[in-house]
Parts: C-alpha cells; structure tokens; sequence
C-alpha cells in the first residue's frame, strides 16, 4: 500500500514539475535550433545566440532594462529597508497595521491600474511644468521604484520582526552608538532580508512590462516592450536565446540569495558559501560595471535625438544581413551637420515601437510627448489630424517627396488654419503625412490541403474570380434578395439554388480550418467587403447582416487569431486565412503550399481594404527636432534606403524611382524629369515587394551575384512570363486598380461616423461594432461552460471558509464558556484535562485578579 | 526636573549617612516609571552594594525588568535618581555606562562567530588585536567555550549561547553585570549547571551582579540579598534566610516557597490564637488582640495521631513528591498543605503539630487573605499562572 503511495506521490510530483517547467524546456531547446522554425527542431547551434548578440536594437534595449532593475532595485531596496524600520518601531498597533496594509495594496493593485495611473500623473506633472516630454527613462525608474517598494517591505519587515528585540539594546549596551548599533547590528541581521528583496525587486524590474509601457516615453525602450512590439511581426528566435540567458542568470541569483540568507538547511563548508558569495558579488559587479561604463560613455558626447516611434519590425534594422537603416540615418545627418553649420554632433536614432495603432494613439492623445516621427495607419491618421495631434510637414525640407507616388501624393493634405498677418484667420491645404507603406488584406491558403480536401474550392479560386465567399460560404436569400437570418439573427448557408449549394457543400469542408481576424476592425470589415457594404457608413441593417454573417462564419472557424497565424498556416494546421499582404508574403517564405490571391467581387473587381502607413510629425514634437525629422522622414525616401525596407518589410513602397545605370547615377537629370514628368512614368520602376520574381517554390529568384533579378525591357516596362517558371506577386493590372481604389476601400475612423437606429437614436459606428464583437465572441457555449467552473470554484472557496470561520466560532464559543474569559483560546492546549480543582482554581485565580 | 532638584538633597543625605559597609555602586532613590497610564515602578528605593549578588524577584509585571532596564539604561525615569557611584546618570545613554546586560533570549548577533561576538564590544574600542585574543581566549576559558571561536552562535545550543553571552557582556569588565532572567529558556538540569557556573564567576570576577527572576528558588540559591517586588513596590529586601524565614507580609510568605496563612488574633506577646486553638509562639510586640497572618511553612507541621494533635483535619488529598508526600488536610474550612514523610490515606482523619518556632506571625497587609489556603491548590494551575507569566 505504502509503495502504492508513495508511486502516486512521485507522479504527483513530476508532473507539478512538467507542468512548471515544460515551457521553459521548450525555450531553451528552441533556442538552440539551428532552423528558424518554431515547431521542427533542426539540429543544435549557437546562431540565435550569435545573433542575438549582433542585433543593436535588442542589446540596446537589454542594456536600457538592466541600467534599470539595477538602479530602481538598489533606490527601492534602500526606500523599502528605511520604511521597514520605520514601521517596525512604530508604538501604535493600529497606526502600525494600517500603514502595513497601506503599503501592501500597491502590490495587489493590477499593474494595468499602476501604470496608468503611473503615466497620467506624469502627463499631469508635465503640463504644470509646461514639459513636452517628461515620459522617458527617469518616468519609468520612477514607477519600477514604487511598484518595487511594497515587495521589499514585505520581505524586509519580517526579518526586522524576527529580529530579536533586545539586539539593538544588546549593541547599545556593549558601546555602540544608536547609529553604530544599526550599521554593525541590525542591518547585517535583517541582511538576508534585505538580498532577498533586493533580488526579488531586480527580477520584478526586469520583468515588467504593463507599468513601463504606460510611463515609457520615446527615446527609452525595455527588453519586454521591445519583445512585445516584435509580435506585429514574428517573435524570432534569438528572443528565445535571450529569454534562456535570462532564466538563467535569474536562476543563478536565486540560488546564490538562497545560499546567502543565514539559515541554510544544506551546511556548506565556508569555501562553498564564500565562493557562491563571490559569484553572486561577480555577477552583479560586472553588470553594473558594464552598464555604468555605456552609460558613462553615451554621457560623455553632446547628442542630438530624434524619437522614432514606428511599428514593430517595420524597418530594416540590420537583422539578416540587411542594411541597419536608423544607423545609416545617423552617419548621413552627422555629416548634415558638419557640412550644413560645419558643428560636430553626434546624431543618435531612438526608436521605439509599438503595436497597433490604437496603441501609438493611447500614447500621443495621452500627451505623452517627445515623438519626432510616428507611422500611423491611414485611418488613425485622420483621426490624430481632427484631433489636432499632428502638425503639417515642412515639405520644402523634404525633396525627395518629388519621388511619392502620384496616388499618394493628396492622401494626407487636409486643411490647415493659419493666422496672417493681420491676425485673420486662413485656411490652407497642407501635408501632414508622407506614406511609408502601403498594402492590401488578402487571403492566404494551403493549396496543398486544399488540394486534398477540399479540390472544388481550390479550383474555385485559381479560376482567379474568388471572392471573399470563400472565407464565409454563400448565405441564403429569400425571393427578394433579403438576407434569411435564424432566430439568433445568424445567416443560413444557402442550399436551395443549386449552384450555391455545390459552393457550400465544397465549404462545409474547411470547417474548422479557417482563420478570422482577432480583432473587429479587420473581421467586421472583410464581411462588408464582402456583402458589398460601404465600410465608411453602415446602416443599422447592414450591422445586422455583417454579424449574421460573421456568426454563420464562426461555425466554421478555427479560431481567431493575430500573431498564431503563422505558426497555424506555416505548419499547414489551418487551410485558409484572411490577413494583411506583407505577412502572408512572409508566410509564404516559410511554406511552399501557401498561395495568396485578392477577393474580387461579382464584377471581377478587387474588393479587400488597402491600407497606407504615412511618417507624420506630431504636434507635441520638440520644436528643436524639428529639422532632424524632416531629415528623418526625406532620408526614408532614399532609394537604398526604401529599397531595403521594402526588401526587409514585405510591404508595398509607395515611391517610385528612376532607373540608375551601373554607377548608381541616374539615367535623366533633374530638368528632364520635371519637363517630361508623363513620359518618365514609364521609365518608373516600382519599388515594393511585386517587384521581386519567385519561383514556384516561393524563392525569389536572384541572379549570381546573390541580387534580385528585374528583367525590364527597352521601354522600362517589366517583363512578365505568366507561364514562365516564376510568377509575380502583385499582378501589373492589379497594381493599378489597387492604386485607385484607395478613395474606394480605405477603412477609415469609425469614431467620427454615425448610425442611425430604427428607435431614432444615433449611435457611433465604432459603439456599434465594438458592441457586435463583444456579442459574437461571448456568444459561446465553451466559454458558458468555463464561466459556470469559475463560479463553481468561487462558490466552493466561499463555503470552504464560512465553514472553517463557523467551525472556529463555535471552537471558540465552547472554549470561552468552558474557561474564565482572560484566558486566551491558545492555552487549551496546555491545560491538560479539565478535573474539578482546576475549575476551583481557575474561580481562585479570577478571585485574585480582581 | 522640578522633582529632581526636590529629590537631590535626599539623595546627597542619604549618601552622606551611609558609608559604613560596602560601598553603593548603585542607587535608585524614589523612582517611579508608568507606561501608557499604567503605573509600573511606584516610587521605589533601592540600593546595590559593590560586589554583590543582589536579585530582583517577582511575579511577571512587577516591574522588576524596568528596574534593570532603568539601570542599564534603556528606560529613563519618570521622577526620581538613578546614581552610579554617587554620580546620577538619568540622562546618560546606555553606551556609556559601566555596566553590561545578560538578555533573556541572549541578543547575540547572528551575523557574527562565537569570537567575533565576545570580541564586539572591545573592536569598537579599537583595542589592539592581540589584546582582543588574549582577552577573548580569557573569557572563553572561563565560560567553558575553548573551541568555539569560530562557531555559528546560530548552531550553538542553549545553554552555549548563554556563555557566549555571558562572556560578551563580561569582556567589558563592567562595574555592574545585568542579568534579565538569563536562565529562563533552559531546560532545569542546564540551569542548576549554570546557577552554579555564575555564582562560581560572580565570586571569581567579584564584579556586582543585578539579576533579574521569578523563580524563587533560584534567586534563593544564588543571592546575597533578595529583592521581593508586587505591583511596582518593593515588598522587602533581605537575605535568603531572612526572606524565608520572616515575611515580611502575605504576598512574601506567599510567594517565597509554600505557605499556609492563616487568620490569627495575638492574644498577648508569644501568645496567638488561629483555627479555634492557643498556640505559643516567638513573636512578640503586637497589640493586644490585634488582627494578624500566621505563618506556617508545611514541613513545619507535623502530623500526629488524632489524640496528640492540637489540631485535627481530614486528609482530602495527597501527592507524591519523591522526597515526600504533599498532603492538603481540611482543618475547620481551611486547607492546609503540609510535607511529610508518612504516608497517609485520603480521607483519614488526622491530628496536627506545630512547633512554636514554626510559626510566624505577620501584620495584617494589602495581601492578606488572598494567599495561603490550598483549598483550590492544584500543580495545573501553577502550570497555567507559569504560562501566563512567560507570555508576558
């Protein structure tokens, strides 16, 4: 039996621990990889380490966390140890526990609530201060010492509690002076206290993201921000190397505050613990050196910031031998200076990321300021533009706008009011931003499995009329065209006219291997797109039958995913998807069977949302940046440098250039171009990831020396071999309707857009959608279930303890009845049985107390 | 400090008359101390000779830790003088007073080895190293520790820890030793060792000794002079024997080994009357008919035959004690507890002797009729009052 047991025991015990440290297993295998796949393991290798250690941005932000944790955990260890003691000689009980729990409700507080709180009253302080940009290193040393300051006192204040009372007294007594006695007595005695908390808010620190993200500013950015903003693309593995290094330099620490907090259960000889000591000492010591060494240098020169805050993995960083495009930016502006005001200033790119565009827009309308360039998407630009967060660009300091593309060129001029001289007002049109990308929602399959299970649909689609009813099926309508909903208001598949019932048919069959848009924008959108509805002004009907028809869809679902797609699609464990060009284009790097195609409607026209990313100033810029950002966004338009984005990106370039000759020198002059702007169309070769040629294998082809291959032919128009054995993503006649379909199929802003409902109030387009997606995601029975578990769970931990509290109660009623009321309960035990003269003595000895 | 300059004059005249025997090293004269409104020392005199073993005895929260903690200096007092030599030193902070402290729970400090803690006081002199080791070496000698100079006091047992301590607060050569019921949390073999071990160096260093306990025994055991304190007072001070012998009052009688206390009446000098008997007795100076408590120890009593007793009782309980059996007999409505060597049964009816040197009669005080009858005696409530006294 006892073997039994003790079997079911060990099991118990291993299985806590897979449980706790599969994950972390499965990192550090990863981060071994020799692939960059995340499900195949190909073999072991140090290149994720290696390059880990060669990308700038990543290192950069290691140092920034680590300057960090060292600083705001060495100011909150000696906050903390102060207020420990305080608290710990406090007279009072009451005042004392009260301000123990006062500091304690920090640490319970959410973090999403510190952080905000955190950065609102830094915006509040910079506006008294009149300050631009207070958000920055010194906000968030600030919020990591308070959110640290609770866990030191809590692991401080008991190791003064333990603390013998008489030790200090003890010190006085053998001749120490009060503040000798603290120095040489009672701080070595709380010292395990103090590691521990010095260790436990190092990690803390280096861990935290919500509370940095919220007080964070332009120039400063962490390990776990940068991680996070890398999710817009792909996590890559040299984040796996980092997190193991890491972990392990974590495990370390805690080890060695394990073995340096006296009362070790292991006896180690005194080597043992001094050489651990020494270790942990080591360790420590080479970070800070390291750290106030880089410090110490980037403090020595005189530097001129411009704050770039883009999207994640949207700029060629240098990562994969590309070019590292902010250094280059560097480098160009510092010779700027010297030849434009012959002055010598180091020029330093601070560029941070974020994730989404609600995000970048949180930040900015928050007031966080000291942003030179962001990139919002369209949509948020135009909103940020009404809002008054953007400033019209100087576009005589830009001359390379003369090589935007003419369908960008009146994208973002809104109007912009001036006062003359005369104090009146004017009104005059101004460009406030300038497109860095630009793309398309397309829709990605497996064509291999489709091939396999479901072959009418993927000879649907190469018939190259495929529409978005791939995505949803064809929904039922009744004689008069309407929509027939179920008593859900889902759509019906329709299976009554012939035609549509072999689509359906082919349909049922991606059930559960279709990927939708985590988010309501893009899923709500597409289904517009879809049913023919202007995304730009709804009608109360038309949200009905996008739901009814995202609901019908959602039967057949997989999931709805963002950053999963890749490894979904990648790993051919979902067949078909709906996801923005550039990462599909990445997808399709990574598998051969994934093809990509433009929903078309009806008419053989594209119907998807295009979407264009634009570099703008935002109004709370530092006026002293000004010129450099102007520098910034020209420089983007370089040629080298937009064309290695675009190689880097996958995204759409909206610049178009001339064609150089082998020096790189232009083939036509300036006076040329200007002269004979219509005919050098022509001679325009478009920038942008449809210029690359990929064989069927989804390679792109490139010549021996290791460049792409563009084939052009004398008049400058590219050669195109439909049956050739390459194919080109973006076809030439897509590029143009594409182009001018921006007026058409922008998804703008739905905050400023109304709908009117049949009962006569007008409700926000954004309310609404909101309110549609919150209704289609909750409306799962799975989640019913898992919400009745935590109610049951809830309801059994508040029975256990009224149980517990009840059975105490009486206990206590018992005793109390049972004994004279000065005794206290906790003596029971050393009565031994309660016999007559006890009773009788007990009556004697309350006799004399009174 | 208005009460201070009332209460010097006393001070300097008490001094001036008493020079006679062995010098005062310490003085507390009409010192009084109240925590939070709770009156803890009232107004208490006291006087510590040189080369003394001099022991404050009571009951837990009769302010006999204040006291010490008055003397070593962790406390100030409300009104009254603490002198040092003839010197006041009210204000003076404790590191600058010659005397040291024994803790309770030791306080040594857990961050430093066996040597390093003796050695503290004398590092922060800055004496010469060679000098700490001999001294050092000097002090384990003589508390038995030779060997352990490079030991973790947190592995140490008890009663290692004491010595340690001990020999920490004796490197100083202090004029006064403190000692705050430094035997407390040791098992009772270890403590009679370490009785035996202080007395042997309180003679051999004749550095005076202020010990603090509530056991009576102990304090018996080991003094030169007993210092009986209740509810903030000083109840007598005296010698072992004296205190022993001749309670002061009740609470003494009481409180110093087991007493019965009876009512009496003195019916004239060597003559007192109690539980409806005459008996003869050695006290004399009383009023005539005065109200008194009579003191009987209970090895003092002898039990007898029925016919022989000038009292008789029925036995309603006895207990072995291995030297000798505890018996509780009801003698008219009081219960008296006597120690004998007979064994007797429960229930049985016996007579009892008293010898006219066993009684002691004492003035009626504050305390009487609440100690000394053992109707309710019982071992689980001296059991229970020893745990209330610790929780303190």
């Amino acid at each position: 039996m006892t073997k039994k047991k003790n079997i079911g025991r060990t099991l118990c015990i291993i299985l806590t621990f897979i449980f706790l440290y599969m994950p972390i297993g499965v990192l550090i295998l990863f981060s071994f990889n020799s692939g960059d796949s995340t499900a195949v393991f190909q073999g072991i290798s140090l290149r994720w380490y290696k390059e880990l250690f060669t990308d700038a941005a990543t290192l950069n932000a290691l140092k920034n966390t680590l300057v960090l944790a060292i600083l705001s955990s060495v100011i909150s260890t000696i906050i903390g140890t102060a207020a420990a003691y305080g608290i710990s000689k406090m007279r009072n009980k009451y005042v004392k526990s009260a301000t123990m729990s006062a500091t304690q409700i920090p640490m319970i507080n959410p973090e999403i609530v510190t952080g905000i709180s955190m950065m609102l009253l830094f915006v509040f302080v910079a506006n008294i201060v009149r300050s631009s940009s207070l958000l920055g290193f010194w906000t968030v040393l600030i919020a990591h010492i308070t959110f640290n300051l609770p866990y030191v006192i809590l692991l401080v204040l008991p190791k003064f509690k333990e603390m013998d009372k008489s030790l200090p007294e003890a010190a006085l007594d053998l001749g120490c002076t009060p503040f000798q006695s603290f120095f040489k007595v009672e701080l070595p005695a709380i010292m395990p206290g103090i590691v521990a908390g010095f260790i436990m808010a190092f990690t803390l620190s280096i861990d935290d993201f919500v509370i940095s993200y919220f007080t964070t500013g332009s120039g400063f950015e962490t390990l776990p921000i940068r991680i996070y903003s890398m999710t817009k693309k792909r996590v890559t593995p040299d984040m796996y190397a980092l997190s193991t290094l890491i972990f392990i330099t974590i495990l370390v620490l805690l080890l060695i505050s394990n073995f340096a907090s006296g009362k070790n259960k292991i006896e180690l000889s005194k080597k043992a613990k001094n050489a651990v000591k020494f270790t942990g000492i080591g360790v420590f010591g080479t970070i800070a050196t390291v750290t106030l060494i880089i410090l110490c240098i980037s403090a020595a020169t005189e530097v001129k910031t411009v704050n770039v805050y883009n999207w994640g993995e949207y700029i060629s960083d240098g990562g994969d031998d590309s070019l590292d495009v902010n250094k280059e930016f560097e480098k160009w502006a510092e010779e700027q200076y010297r030849e434009k005001y012959d002055k010598k200033v180091k020029v330093q790119v601070n560029y941070t990321t974020y994730a989404s565009n609600e995000d970048l827009y949180a930040k900015i309308a928050n007031g966080a300021g000291g942003y030179d360039v962001i990139v919002p998407s369209d949509y948020m630009l135009e909103k940020m533009y009404s809002e008054g967060l953007l400033q019209p660009l100087d576009t005589e300091k830009i001359p390379n706008l003369i090589y935007l593309g003419d369908q960008f060129e009146n994208m973002f001029v809104y109007e912009h009011t001036v006062k003359d001289e005369n104090g009146a007002e004017m009104k005059e049109n101004q460009t406030y931003g300038i497109a860095y990308t630009y793309g398309v929602v397309g829709i990605v399959y497996n064509s291999a499995e489709l091939l396999e299970n479901a072959p009418e649909i993927l000879e649907y689609i190469e018939k190259e009329e495929a529409g978005w009813e791939v995505m949803f099926g064809i929904p039922k309508r009744d004689e008069n065209g309407n929509f027939v909903y179920d008593e859900n208001g889902k759509m019906i598949l329709d299976m009554d006219d012939p035609d549509n019932k072999k689509f359906n048919e082919a349909y049922l069959k991606l059930k559960g291997q279709i990927l939708q848009f985590n988010n309501p924008r893009d899923a709500f959108g597409s289904a517009m797109y879809y049913l023919g509805i202007d995304v730009n002004n709804p009608s109360e009907e038309d949200w009905r039958a996008v739901y009814g028809l995202l609901a019908l869809q959602k039967d057949y679902v997989q999931g709805y995913v963002m950053d999963e797609i890749y490894n979904k699609m990648e790993k051919g464990e979902s067949w078909i998807a709906a996801y923005y060009a550039g990462d599909c284009l990445s997808m399709m790097g990574e598998n051969t069977d994934l093809d990509f195609y433009y929903p078309k409607d009806q008419n053989g026209d594209y119907t998807t949302n295009i979407f264009a990313d634009a570099m703008c100033i935002p109004s709370t810029a530092d006026e002293s940046n000004l010129e450099l950002a102007h520098w910034y966004i020209n420089f983007m338009m370089e040629p080298e440098i937009a064309y290695a984005n675009a190689e880097y990106i996958y995204y759409g370039c909206p610049y178009n250039y001339l064609p150089t000759d082998e020096n790189g020198d232009s083939i036509l002059d300036e006076e040329t171009l200007e002269a004979n702007k219509e005919a050098i169309d022509n001679y325009r070769i478009n920038m942008g990831y449809y210029e690359y040629l990929f064989d069927k294998n989804g390679e792109i082809l490139t010549d021996s020396d290791g460049s792409y291959i563009l084939e052009y032919d004398e008049n400058g128009n590219r050669i195109v071999d439909p049956e050739g054995d390459y194919f080109v993503i973006y076809n030439a006649d897509f590029e143009n309707s594409l182009l001018s379909m921006f007026e058409k199929f922008a998804y703008k802003d739905l905050t400023n857009s109304y709908v009117e409902l049949s009962n006569g109030t007008k409700v926000s387009n954004l309310t609404m959608l909101n309110d549609k997606w919150e209704t289609l995601k909750i409306e799962s029975t799975s989640m019913v279930g898992i919400y009745i578990i935590c109610l049951v769970i809830a309801l059994g931990v508040v029975a256990f303890f009224v149980y517990t509290f009840i059975k105490k109660r009486r206990q206590r009623r018992f005793y109390w009845a049972s004994t004279t009321p000065s005794k206290q309960p906790q003596k029971k035990q050393e009565l031994p049985d309660f016999s007559e003269t006890a009773v009788i003595a007990i009556e004697k000895a309350k006799k004399r107390d009174k | 400090m208005n009460e201070n300059k009332i209460i010097e004059p006393k001070g300097e005249a008490e001094q001036a008359t008493e020079n006679t025997e062995a010098k005062k090293i310490v003085q507390l004269i009409d010192v009084a101390k109240s925590f939070d409104g709770e009156i803890i020392l009232d107004h208490i005199n006291l006087d510590v000779h040189e080369k003394e073993f001099i022991t404050l005895l009571g009951p837990s929260g009769c302010g006999k830790t204040t006291t010490l903690r008055i003397i070593a200096g962790f406390v100030t007092p409300d009104t009254g003088d603490v002198l040092f030599e003839n010197v006041k030193i009210n204000d003076l902070p404790p590191h600058k007073r010659h005397v040291n402290t024994v803790f309770q729970k030791y306080a040594l400090f857990p961050h430093l080895n066996v040597y390093e803690n003796i050695a503290f006081a004398l590092r922060l002199k800055k004496v010469k190293e060679e000098e700490i080791y001999e001294r050092v070496e000097e002090m384990l000698a003589m508390v038995n520790l030779r060997g352990f100079e490079k030991k973790d006091v947190n592995l140490l047992s008890g009663g290692q820890q004491q010595r340690v301590a001990i020999a920490r607060a004796l490197i100083n050569k202090p004029k006064v030793l403190l000692l705050d019921e430094p035997l407390g949390a040791l098992d009772l073999k270890l403590r009679k060792d370490m009785q035996n071990e202080l007395k042997n160096i309180q003679r051999k260093t004749g550095i005076t000794f202020v010990y603090v306990t509530h056991d009576q025994e102990e304090a018996l055991s080991m003094s030169d002079t007993v210092v009986v304190m209740a509810d903030g007072k000083i109840q007598q001070i005296g010698t072992p024997t004296d205190i022993y012998n001749e309670p002061e009052n009740a609470f003494v009688a009481d409180f110093i080994g087991e007493s019965n206390i009876i009512d009496g009446v003195m019916l004239d000098d060597y003559k007192v009357k109690f539980s409806g008997h005459e008996f003869v007795c050695l006290d004399s100076g009383f009023g005539r008919g005065e109200a008194v408590d009579v003191v009987v120890r209970p090895e003092d009593v002898d039990v007898v035959p029925l016919d022989k007793g000038m009292l008789n009782g029925v036995v309603t309980s006895v207990t072995f004690k291995g030297v000798h059996y505890e018996i509780i007999v009801s003698i008219k409505d009081f219960k008296w507890m006597i120690q004998s060597t007979d064994y007797v049964e429960v229930g049985q009816q016996i007579g009892v002797y008293v010898e006219p040197d066993a009684i002691h009669i004492m003035k009626k005080s504050e305390y009487s009729n609440m100690f000394g009858d053992y109707s309710s005696f019982s071992d689980e409530l001296e059991h229970l009052s020893d745990a209330s006294e610790e929780e303190e």
